[in-house]
C-alpha cells in the first residue's frame, strides 16, 4: 500500500481534489441528513410556519398601504417579502452558519479528526457549509412556492441571469463575513457565549436596518447610511428591482445611490463585488490567522 | 539534524503562557483566571492575575530513525499528549526546532499530510448517525482518493482491525473499544510514513489489546515511523524499539527497553500487599534500593508496595522484617525481575530511595 496523502500537485489537480473533498462532504451531510426522517417532516413544517408568519403580518399592508414601498419596488407587497426572506435565508446561512458549524465540530470532537487528515484547514470551513445546501437553500425554493401558490406573489423572470449574478455575489459578500465570524472563534477564544461579527451585522444591523420587511426608507437618514455597511441592503435592492413586477431600474432608494452618478443597480454591483472581493479573503485569511493562534496556544483541539 | 530521521526534535519546548491549564485530564482548559468558585450562586472570580505559564515540555530531543517504533512513557501530565501534538503539527512548540517526515515543525499543513494520528477520546469525532463504514470512507474520500480506492482502502482498513462484521453498524451502537479500533482503522486509510498513537490500548479488551499491539509492531514492515505513548510500561515495552520516558515534560531517559532496565541488573522487584499501616519508622534496610508504596483505601484497605532490592534470601526476610515494623499483616508477597514498569515510577505512589 502506498501513500493515499494527496502530494501537491497542479493547480487542476488541486481543483479537482476540492471539489472530490466537498462531494465527501455533501454526500456525508445528506446520509446524516436523511437519517433522521422525523426532522425532515418537522423541517418542512418549520419553514411554512415562520413564513406563513410573515406572509399573514404582509397581509395587513396589502392593498391600500402597499404606496409604502415606494416608485422603486413595484405594489404587490407578497413579492417584496418573498424577495426579503429568501434573501435573508441565504445571507443568514452564509453569514451565521460557519460560526455555528464550527463550534460544533469543535465541540463534538469532529474537529479533530478533520484537523488530523490530510487535507487543507480551510477545507471543514467550506466542506461544514454544504449542510446548508441541504438544510437551508431548498427553503428559498419553498418560500418562493408558498408565496406564489397561497398569498399571491409575482416574480419577472426576465432578468434570472442577473439576479443569478447578483445572488452570487451576496452569497460571497456574506460568506466572507461568516468566515470573519468562524475566525472569531480561534482568535478571540470564544468557547461560549455571543460571537460578536455575527451578533453586529445579523441581529443587529440586519434585522433593523436592512430591509426584509420594509424599505430602508422608512428609517430616519443617519440610520439608511449605516445600512449602506452591509451587504443585505443592496442585495434586497437588486434583487427586488429585477424580480417583483412594476419595480422601476433607475429610481434611487438608498442614500448611495443618490450620491453616486450610476444607476441603482451598477452601484448594487459595486458595492456587493467590493464587499465579496474584500470580505472573502479576508475571512479565510482571519481563519487562517485564528488556526495559527490557536495551534501557538496549544488551544486547536478540543480533546486529548 | 539527520536528514535520515523520520523525526528529530531539537530542544523543543512547550509553554502554555498564563493561562490556567490542566493537563492531567482528558481537557486541555486554558480559559479563565487563577481560580473560580464553582457551583455557587454565581461564578465569582477570586483574582485577577494571570496565572503563571505552565511549561508542559522542557527541552525535549530525540530522534526517531525510519521503521522504528518509539514508546513515550510517562504519568498523566507528563507532557506525552503534548509531545505527540507538537508531532502531528496540532501545537507549536514555543522553543526548539524539529522535522518531521523531512519538513520542518513550522510547517504544520505539510506536516499533517504525513502523520497519521489517533489519540485517546479521537473517537467522540465520529459522526455516529453514519455507519462504521461510512465513516472511514468520509475521511478516505477527504484526501483525495478516487471513489473505487476509498472503499477498498476502507475494507482493508476495516478488516485489518477486525470490524468487517461490524461495518455497518452504527458508530453510536459500536462499543467504545470498537470505537478505538475504528479510529485504529481510520489512522491505516493512508499510509503516512508516521503514524502517532496516544494512548491506542484505552479501552481494548484483551484480544484486541494484542491484535493492536502486533499491527502496531507490523507498522515499520510497511516502511512506517511509529510513536506510541502510555502511561503504562508493560504496554510500551511490547511494542517499542525505543522508549522515551517523560516525567513532568522532561526526558528521564531514554533508550532500549533493555538498556533501560540495565541498571536494576542483578536486582528483584517485591510486590507486597499488607493491610492498611503506618510508614515504617526506620528508614528501609541498606539492599533496599528503592520503595514505593500507595494505599488504596476502602473496607478492606489495603498497602500496595513495589521495592527494589538485591537479590537474595536474606534481602528477602530483611525486607518482610522492616515491613513488619509498619504493622500491617502482611497479605501477598510476589517476587520478579525488574521491567520497564520500575525505571517509571507510580506518579501518585510515595518513594524512598536508597541513599
Amino acid at each position: 500500500m502506498r501513500s493515499g496523502a494527496p502530494e501537491r500537485g497542479s493547480l487542476a489537480r488541486g481543483a479537482w481534489h476540492q471539489a472530490a473533498t466537498l462531494g465527501a462532504f455533501t454526500l456525508r451531510e445528506y446520509r446524516i441528513w436523511q437519517s433522521y426522517r422525523v426532522n425532515q417532516l418537522m423541517w418542512l413544517t418549520n419553514i411554512f410556519v415562520t413564513t406563513l408568519l410573515f406572509f399573514l403580518m404582509g397581509r395587513m399592508l396589502t392593498g391600500a398601504d402597499a404606496h409604502l414601498l415606494g416608485p422603486a419596488y413595484g405594489t404587490n407587497y407578497m413579492s417584496f417579502v418573498v424577495v426579503g426572506i429568501a434573501v435573508n435565508v441565504f445571507l443568514f446561512t452564509n453569514l451565521a452558519d460557519p460560526y455555528t458549524r464550527i463550534q460544533r465540530a469543535y465541540f463534538n470532537g469532529t474537529m479533530d479528526l478533520f484537523l488530523l487528515s490530510p487535507m487543507s484547514i480551510y477545507t471543514p470551513l467550506v466542506g461544514l457549509m454544504t449542510k446548508s445546501l441541504l438544510d437551508d437553500y431548498p427553503r428559498l425554493f419553498i418560500v418562493g412556492a408558498f408565496g406564489v401558490v397561497l398569498f399571491g406573489a409575482v416574480f419577472r423572470f426576465e432578468h434570472w441571469l442577473l439576479a443569478a449574478g447578483f445572488t452570487v455575489l451576496l452569497l460571497a459578500a456574506a460568506f466572507g463575513i461568516g468566515a470573519i465570524s468562524a475566525s472569531s472563534f480561534y482568535l478571540l477564544n470564544i468557547k461560549r457565549g455571543t460571537e460578536p461579527v455575527r451578533f453586529i451585522v445579523q441581529q443587529l444591523l440586519a434585522t433593523l436596518l436592512a430591509g426584509t420587511y420594509y424599505p430602508i426608507t422608512v428609517l430616519p437618514r443617519p440610520l439608511q447610511w449605516v445600512a449602506c455597511l452591509i451587504p443585505h441592503a443592496y442585495a434586497f435592492d437588486a434583487l427586488r428591482r429585477l424580480m417583483d413586477p412594476g419595480a422601476r431600474m433607475n429610481v434611487p432608494v438608498l442614500p448611495i445611490q443618490q450620491v453616486l452618478p450610476w444607476p441603482p443597480l451598477t452601484v448594487d454591483a459595486v458595492a456587493l463585488g467590493v464587499m465579496a472581493g474584500v470580505l472573502l479573503p479576508l475571512g479565510f485569511w482571519l481563519y487562517g490567522r485564528g488556526i495559527e493562534k490557536a495551534r501557538r496556544d496549544g488551544t486547536l483541539t478540543r480533546w486529548q | 539534524m539527520s536528514a535520515a530521521a523520520a523525526i528529530h526534535l531539537c530542544e523543543v519546548g512547550k509553554t502554555y503562557p498564563g493561562r490556567e491549564l490542566s493537563l492531567r485530564g482528558t481537557k486541555l482548559e486554558t480559559q479563565g483566571p487563577v481560580l473560580w468558585v464553582r457551583n455557587a450562586a454565581r461564578a465569582v472570580r477570586l483574582t485577577g492575575e494571570a496565572a503563571p505559564p505552565v511549561r508542559a515540555l522542557e527541552r525535549v530531543s530525540l530522534t526517531v530513525a525510519p521503521g522504528e517504533v518509539l514508546g513515550v512513557l510517562g504519568p498523566n501530565g507528563s507532557g506525552k499528549t503534548t509531545l505527540i501534538k507538537i508531532l502531528a503539527g496540532l501545537i507549536r512548540p514555543s522553543e526548539g526546532v524539529g522535522t518531521v517526515a523531512g519538513w520542518p515543525l513550522s510547517q504544520a499543513g505539510v506536516i499533517r499530510r504525513h502523520v497519521a494520528y489517533v489519540s485517546t477520546t479521537g473517537w467522540m469525532g465520529l459522526e455516529w448517525a453514519l455507519t462504521a463504514e461510512e465513516n472511514l470512507r468520509f475521511f478516505a474520500e477527504l484526501s483525495g482518493m478516487p471513489s473505487r480506492r476509498a472503499r477498498e482502502r476502507t475494507r482493508a482498513a476495516l478488516a485489518a482491525l477486525d470490524l468487517t462484521a461490524d461495518a455497518a453498524k452504527l458508530s453510536g451502537e459500536l462499543s467504545n473499544g470498537m470505537r478505538q479500533r475504528l479510529l485504529m482503522a481510520r489512522a491505516l486509510l493512508w499510509h503516512t510514513p508516521v503514524v502517532l498513537l496516544d494512548e491506542p490500548f484505552v479501552g481494548l479488551d484483551p484480544d484486541h489489546r494484542r491484535q493492536v499491539r502486533d499491527l502496531i509492531r507490523g507498522l515499520p514492515r510497511e516502511g512506517q515511523t511509529v510513536v506510541v505513548s502510555d502511561h503504562q510500561a508493560d504496554v510500551v515495552e511490547a511494542v517499542a524499539d525505543r522508549v522515551l520516558v517523560l516525567e513532568a515534560g522532561r526526558v528521564q531517559a531514554m533508550g532500549t527497553p533493555r538498556e533501560l532496565v540495565r541498571p536494576l541488573a542483578g536486582l528483584s522487584v517485591l510486590e507486597v500487599v499488607t493491610e492498611m499501616a503506618a510508614t515504617p519508622a526506620a528508614p528501609p534496610p541498606p539492599i533496599v534500593h528503592h520503595v514505593e508504596w500507595q494505599a488504596r483505601p476502602g473496607p478492606m484497605g489495603r498497602m500496595a508496595w513495589r521495592l527494589t532490592v538485591e537479590t537474595g534470601d536474606t534481602a528477602f526476610s530483611a525486607v518482610l522484617a522492616w515491613l513488619d515494623t509498619a504493622g500491617g499483616r502482611i497479605i501477598e508477597v510476589e517476587e520478579r525481575r525488574p521491567g520497564l514498569r520500575d525505571v517509571l515510577p507510580e506518579a501518585s505512589a510515595h518513594r524512598v530511595e536508597s541513599a
